[in-house]
Order: structure tokens, then sequence, then C-alpha cells
């Protein structure tokens, strides 16, 4: 038997979104399962299942969040601050 | 990826700053055995309901309650599927295992399911007071739980319990609109489930209580228990029933029902396997076991 990731999605908008997992002989039946478990009452109109062995997993830390790299999250402060100055002087004249 | 606490003070800090617990994780044992025993209950009482469920399939009154305990079935051994495989993640007890230990009378169930539903007046008892009773446990265990895969299923079950409450209510309605033979036949059903559906939230947390301390539960016993008699004495009451508790009393002051002492002698008895209808339940669920056993087979077979 093997352990399949359920992912489920509900319209052409949304992105596919993981529902949970389900433990499975193959994948036709890891399918069935997985629709008879998750998918009861329209939670989705698509699904994917995935082997979890076939799923890459990243170590922890190597996502870098950058947050030392203030150029790639400009908070907009400079600009809302002069913005701020000029409706200031507008208002005191 | 996984994580590693080197003491449990470490590990209860993690949890209490609001720590969510996955299986990769090295989690202490003592955590690992608590959420297991917590959620091999859990499965074996969707399992042990779900048959329930089903005996009520050929009886049930009319094809749409025909329909809906078909559907309600479905779902309650979807609960203990999803339930049993996350128990099984924490490798303590195989599923097989669970299984043996749950024939062989080893392991826990909720109470409610140690006794017998007789009429279809009981099968709606046990729709809106159990049901009711189990969604107020577990929306309270699901708030803050701190064992991801658990809280994930909760989800799921709470959505698809709501399903179950309003066909619950929904049946209460029509039995409270029906001839007098039927409202007496749900009169005595109430007098038979109210203390079993009270007794489900258990006997009063111990105050040193490790399931609320590593945050597997978020509330005591006894403040879900009377958060589920204040709703439901008054709705009973307003669909014309009456509550088998001679000390029932409404607080004055307090704007609040008062309930007389608890007799916990029948809990006790249905967690020693002593329940009026123990011992036919276990062995109605090992035969289901045992008849489907071809089943399991043919996919071991495809699987290697």
């Amino acid at each position: 038997m093997r352990i399949y990731e359920v992912f489920l999605k509900t319209d052409g908008k949304e992105e596919f979104r993981h529902a949970g997992s389900i433990e499975a002989a193959t994948d036709e039946l890891a399918l069935i399962l997985a629709r008879e478990n998750y998918a009861r009452r329209a939670e989705g109109i698509h699904m994917w299942v995935v082997d979890r062995k076939n799923i890459c997993i990243s170590d922890e830390g190597f996502i870098d969040p950058n947050l030392n790299k203030p150029h790639r999250h400009n908070d907009g402060k400079k600009v809302a601050k002069w913005r701020k100055s000029q409706r200031d002087k507008k208002n005191d004249g | 990826m996984n994580r590693v606490w080197n003491a449990i003070e470490d590990f209860e800090k993690f949890l209490n700053d609001g720590g969510v617990v996955e299986p990769v994780d090295d989690m202490p044992n003592e955590y690992r055995q608590a959420v297991f025993d917590f959620i091999e209950m859990h499965a074996n009482s969707e399992l042990m309901g779900g048959l329930t469920e089903r005996d009520w399939i050929p009886k049930a009154p009319g094809l749409r309650h025909k329909m809906t305990v078909i559907a309600k079935t479905q779902d309650e051994i979807g609960h203990a599927h999803l339930l049993y495989m996350i128990a099984a993640d924490l490798k303590i007890k195989t599923r097989k295992e669970m299984m043996e230990d749950l024939f062989a009378g080893k392991s826990k169930f909720h109470n409610v399911f140690h006794y017998q539903a007789k009429t279809w007046g009981d099968q709606v008892a046990i729709a809106f007071l159990v049901d009711a009773a189990a969604v107020i446990s577990q929306q309270a265990v699901f708030k803050n739980c701190s064992y991801g895969p658990y809280k994930r299923i909760l989800k799921r079950i709470i959505a698809e319990e709501g399903f179950h409450l309003r066909f619950g209510e929904e049946s209460v309605l029509r039995i409270s609109q029906g001839t007098e033979i039927q409202k007496a036949l749900f009169q005595q059903s109430i007098n038979d489930w109210w203390w079993p559906a009270l007794q489900l939230f258990g006997p009063d947390s111990k105050p040193n209580d490790r399931l609320l301390r590593w945050h597997i539960k978020s509330e005591r016993n006894e403040v879900l228990r009377d958060k589920w008699v204040q709703k439901f004495v008054p709705l009973l009451h307003g669909y014309g029933f009456t509550i088998p508790d001679s000390g029932l009393k409404w607080d004055e002051e307090e704007n609040r029902w008062e309930i007389g002492p608890i007799d916990w002698e029948p809990l006790k008895r249905t967690m020693a396997m002593g329940g009026p209808d123990s011992a036919r339940r276990i062995s109605e669920a090992s035969d289901s076991w045992e008849k489907t056993s071809w089943v399991r087979e043919a996919l071991e077979i495809v699987a290697s």
C-alpha cells in the first residue's frame, strides 16, 4: 500500500489545494478512494493524487525569506512620507 | 526537515507558542502516545458509530431518510478511514493491530456506542444529542490542536457532522409535529439517551490533564458539557419534550440551567466494555471486518 497526497480544485480560477492524504494500492484505486473520502459534497471538480514518495521536499531553511534584502521588499515608506508631506502642506495652506 | 526537542520543557514551550507538530518531527514519546490514544479512540468511535448507522439503513422510515442514513454511514466510515490512517502514521500500532485491539475489547470507543438503538426515535436522539456532543468536543479540539494531521482532518469531520446535526434536528422537528404515539416514543428515547450523551464529555478534567497541557484538547470536559446542557435543555423544551433529570432547575440569578448530580457508574461500565450492548456491538464489528477480508486480500495482491 502507498500513501497518496490529494489535491482538489474548485473552479476555473482557483489553484489546486491540498485536501489530505489517502492510502491505496494503485493509482486508479487512489483516485477512487480520494473521490470517496474528500469530494463527496462538491469540494472540487478537478483532482490530483500524487504518490507521496514522488514529492520532493526541501530542507528547513532552504527557502530564504530574504528579509535582509530590502530591495525585494519595497515597503513604499519613502513615497508615503513624501505624499503625506504634500498633503500636510496643502492643508496648512 | 524534522524538528528535535532536547527537553520536554523545550517541547512544551514550542506548544505554548502555538507550535504545530508533524509526523516527521521527533516528538517526545509521551506526547506521541497521548495523541495516538486520543486519535485511536476517535477512530474506533467513528467506526462503531458508522456500523450503528448502517443498521438503520433498511429500517429508516421512508426513502429520503434512508438515503440520508446511507450518506451518514459513508461519512462516519470515511472519518474512521482517515483517522486510522493518521493514527497508523504515528507508528505505535498498525491499522490491523488497532482493529485486533478493538475486537478484543482492549481499546476504547465512546460510551454512547455501548448502548443499543432500539427504535427510530433512538436513532434520532443519537443524531440530535450525541452528534451535537461529539461536534462540541471536536470543535474544542480543532480550535487549538497541536497535532497537524489531526487538526486538518477534524476540519473535514466537523464540516460533515454539521450535515448530520441538521438532519438530526429536522427529524426532531418532524417527530415533534407527529402523533401522540410518535411523540411518546421520542420522549422515551430522550429519557434513555440524555445521560449517555451528557457523559460523552467524560468526568471533570483533572487539573494536570496532559491533553490540555499539550494543546491536544483546548477546553475542559466540564465546560464543554455545560455548553451542551445550556444549548439542549431549552431546545428540547422548545420542541415540547422533557429532560429526565429531577434535579434540573433554572437559576434566575446566574441565568443558566443547573443539572442534578451525575451518576458516573454507567460510564465506568462502558469503559470496561460492560455496557448494555458492548459485547454485541464489538462482535458485529468484528464479523463485518471478517466478511470484508477478501477486499483487503485482493488489495494486497494488487499492491504487490
